[in-house]
């Protein structure tokens, strides 16, 4: 036997498996679950400081509320305004057929490929009032609210995971309910309205999550856009936390997040499941009318002026800036190339560690759907995406370090195991679903042919969810290349590319060196983007 | 199961076809009991080493390999000599008829194509035992009959020893060279195709296996054929049989065997209640007042001199029927198929 056969045989054996099984699922509660949520337990163990540092102090109370209300509110204005703009552009993409509909498909996902923190540049330099030594004659500088430019800023990396959820759904809901409503006398809007917006739920339940969650955890872009307007007493949870020095304070508000998104979302999930959407009452007439001619028109031309003027123009505002200001001389280029090789080793080395034990624990969980260990892994699973990635970072230091501030290559080292605890969830789900989606008869026909568990799984099942496990590394790896709130609550100081920027931004008010930095990003992770699709759609063709 | 055998696992629908064939190749773990090949238990060997290979329903082709790279997935893993393996692959698509395709991938095949890539992916991987689940369900009518022929001659020409489960009696009995009948879990009766067609071991077999009359009376007399009354006084002619005098049995008759006429002596006097044409055959419901309905399946020609509402005899010679103990949980209870 070669070695090759002599390892498959061996990682073969019932027992050998098991044991992987179990190194995963550690894995899994040992570096993701617990640390993303052992700043909990700091309210029992440590009770009295957070009693006398936080809850005792007025000043310092009244801040942690006031934030936390902002981040809330913001969350659920950007949710509302996601599900009223998406719904008719998720029709768009679905079910009209025109030519540039790829182009229109690859635009919504723009911003997705667009790190954070030079969004909340490049919104805050288009919409915002700035200081007069940060000046651009094509800003339109209208919004003077923070809370308003926050808003303008959630909507844009938002959008496109609310349009994605609901397009996925309406993909799958059969049109000839609606033809048939529309065959027994209803109008278009009317059918519509009656019977397929109901069919919506599901989708609607991940688009809230997802889109909430994003909003409530955002911090890069945050803490970048309002110190571009120069305002520094408006706070989100997330940028409150990363101001905050005290760890008493940190773990409260961190806590308060916490438990507030987590309930929060199970009653959404759950209201949203239960709702019915009332509206059993036609009024043929006027939706006749709606039904053709201008109106529908007009919803499709808001729908694509939305995307153009609020989603996509602010994103890539900041392209102008370099072109209309003038060149500082003392940025320190060397730290940016520094903070981009870090950037790329993180997100590298948390795609390929989400790979290596992301699969397997998918797999585990797919295929042993009722059992009871399974299905709690599976909600589990869940939990990182909806805490907040600063509150989870704060969290995961805590378990790590006790609090203490880390610095240099181990601090490159937590941030690597807090991108993992937010992008694990997001391998895992890709590919569970996948995996649920295949008929078992495959790989057990594979089995009865000869094929040892490994063998089948390479041979039969990779090949047809290989799509949906390169999903999911392209989104881990964006997620991690982009994300400001876990790396900066691990350490401001690390350097990674975000985190190079808001400092610039915040810290030595370099606008020109942050606006080229955001710029060079933003064109790394395209051509990045693109070379991932090339080869998806090379692959799919060969095969 | 005998070498080289073709058995048919014949059962209703839930009895527990699927799960024997499972339990056979390894990809379900029994509670209890024990899986033998050649003397020896294979309950701790794993589904790739038992050389056991399933056939499903859906036929799982993979759909990212071509027809050829499908038969030749057992020999690939199996690292087979290239040799060997192009002259497995070239017997194999001159087997199933399909050395015009090898190049085509599954979505473009039709049913009948895609049913025999399969079996010939199952034959090419040197297994023993072939294992096939309903392996003509998918097809329409037409081709499952004219398959039917094909797939056992192709099995036996191989020698390998073959499981088809299915719910078709007809295609049972046409082609296993023994039937094994299951229900709820356990085999009922195993035997050739007219040993269980002719001869059933319980009311269901003769009921599953060919539609059959019931008649529950008690043994009156025992000589060269076996005479039951029933309680309102009916009399009726069976085999003979080791019941005692007295008992409380039930006697069953295959609806092919049950005569109708309009003239001379019967069991049963009856009205015709309802005439199916079926083609080559009439299906007959005659009801007997107070007794039950009585079904009969007599040639066509006779269609034009029996109508529904005319008064009709029913009798079969002695021969033909069978005498059961009574089920304990009642006749119908014992018919019931689900």
């Amino acid at each position: 036997m070669s070695r090759l056969e002599r390892a498959t045989a061996f990682v073969s054996k019932p027992r050998i498996r098991n044991l992987w099984t179990l190194i995963v699922i550690v894995f899994f509660l040992a570096f993701v679950i617990t640390p993303t949520l052992f700043v909990l337990t700091y309210a029992f163990t440590n009770w009295d400081l957070i009693q006398t540092e936080v809850i005792q102090d007025p000043e310092m109370m009244s801040q942690i509320w006031t934030a936390i209300a902002n981040s809330f509110e913001i969350a659920a204005i950007v949710t509302l305004i996601d599900i009223l703009v998406g719904l008719p552009m998720a029709w768009i993409l679905v079910r009209k057929k025109f030519r540039g509909k790829e182009l229109l498909d690859t635009l919504i996902d723009m911003p997705l490929a667009v790190p954070t923190a030079a969004l909340g540049f490049s919104a805050a330099i288009f919409w915002g009032i700035t200081p007069a030594d940060l000046t651009n004659p094509l800003g339109l500088k209208i919004v003077s609210s923070p809370f308003l430019l926050i808003i303008l800023l959630h909507i844009i990396f938002s959008y496109p995971y609310m349009v994605r959820s609901l397009s996925a759904i309406l993909e799958q809901i059969d049109q000839t309910f609606e033809t048939a409503g529309q065959t027994l006398g209803a109008s278009k809007l009317t059918a519509v309205r009656t019977i397929t917006l109901p069919l919506f739920r599901a989708g609607l339940v991940t688009g809230i999550i997802l889109c909430f969650a994003r909003s409530l955890s955002e911090t890069g872009g945050t803490v970048a856009a309002l110190a571009t307007v120069a305002n520094t007493d408006f706070n989100t949870a997330p940028t409150l936390i990363d101001s905050l020095k005290s760890t008493p304070a940190l773990a409260f508000t961190s806590i308060v997040l916490i438990i507030l998104a987590l309930v929060l979302l199970v009653v959404v999930a759950i209201v949203v499941k239960k709702l019915h959407i009332p509206f059993r009452k036609v009024w043929p007439r006027p939706e006749k009318i709606l039904s053709r001619g201008l109106a529908p028109r007009l919803k499709d031309a808001t729908s694509v002026l939305f995307l153009v003027f609020i989603v996509l123009i602010p994103s890539f505002f900041v392209f102008t800036f370099v072109f209309t200001s003038s060149p500082s001389t003392t940025t320190d280029w060397s730290q940016f190339g520094q903070s981009l090789v870090n950037s790329f080793l993180i997100a590298g080395v948390v795609t390929v560690i989400d790979l290596a034990m992301g699969i397997p624990l998918a797999l585990y969980i797919a295929k042993n759907r009722s059992k009871w260990l399974p299905e709690t892994l599976d909600i589990l699973v869940n939990v990182p995406l909806i805490v907040p990635t600063v509150a989870l970072g704060f969290s995961l230091k805590l378990f790590w370090t006790g609090g203490t501030p880390v610095s240099g290559p181990f601090a490159i080292f937590l941030v690597m195991l807090a991108h993992i605890a937010f992008t694990y969830p997001l391998m895992v789900r890709n590919v569970t679903g996948a995996v649920e989606e295949i008929d078992p008869t495959y790989e057990e026909t594979a089995r009865t042919l000869g094929a040892k568990p490994i063998q089948g799984f390479k041979r039969v099942l990779f090949p047809m969810i290989k799509a949906s496990i390169l999903a999911g590394a392209i989104m881990a790896f964006t997620r991690s290349l982009g994300e400001t709130g876990a790396t900066r609550a691990v350490s401001t100081t690390v350097l990674t590319a975000p985190n190079y920027i808001v400092n610039l931004i915040k810290l030595e008010n370099d606008y020109y060196a942050a606006a080229l930095a955001c710029i060079i990003l933003i064109i790394i992770s395209y051509a990045l983007m693109l070379a991932l699709r090339y080869i998806t759609r090379r692959r799919k063709g060969v095969s | 199961m005998r070498n080289g055998e073709y058995l048919c696992l014949l059962g209703p629908t839930g009895a527990g076809k699927t799960t024997i064939l499972r339990i056979i190749s390894g990809l379900t773990i029994p509670d209890q009991g024990n899986v033998i090949f050649d003397g020896i238990s294979m309950n701790k060997i794993e589904p790739e080493d038992r050389r056991a290979v399933m056939l499903s329903q859906s036929y799982a082709l993979f759909p990212q390999l071509t027809v050829a790279d499908n038969i030749l997935f057992g020999p690939d893993i199996r690292q087979y000599d290239q040799k060997v393996k192009q002259r497995t692959l070239a017997e194999m698509l001159d087997l199933v008829r399909l050395t015009h395709r090898p190049d085509a991938y599954p979505s473009e095949l039709s049913g009948g194509m895609m049913q025999r890539t399969a079996l010939a992916r199952a034959l090419a991987s040197g297994a023993s035992v072939l294992l096939l689940d309903e392996p003509l369900r998918a097809l329409d009518a037409r081709l499952r009959i004219s398959l039917r022929h094909e797939l056992r001659s192709l099995a036996k020409s191989m020698g390998i020893t073959t499981i088809h489960v299915t719910h078709d009696q007809d295609e049972a009995l046409v082609m296993a060279d023994r039937i094994a009948v299951i229900r709820e879990g356990r085999v009922v009766q195993v035997g050739t195709p007219g040993d269980v067609f002719d001869n059933p071991a319980s009311p269901f077999v003769a009921n599953f296996v060919g539609q059959s009359n019931f008649f529950i009376g008690t043994v009156e007399e025992k000589s060269e054929s076996t005479s039951v009354r029933g309680e309102l006084g009916h009399v009726v002619m069976a085999r003979p049989c080791d019941h005692k005098l007295g008992e409380k049995v039930v006697v069953g008759v295959k609806v092919g065997n049950t005569e109708v006429h309009k003239e001379g002596e019967g069991y049963f006097d009856g009205t015709v209640e309802r005439i199916l044409f079926e083609g080559r055959n009439i299906f007959l419901d005659v009801d007997v007042s107070d007794v039950g309905r009585f079904s009969a399946k007599i040639p066509s020609w006779r269609l034009g001199r029996l109508a529904v509402g005319d008064k009709v005899k029913i009798k079969w010679s002695a021969d033909k029927a069978i005498v059961f103990s009574m089920p304990l949980g009642g006749l119908e209870k014992e018919l019931r198929v689900e």
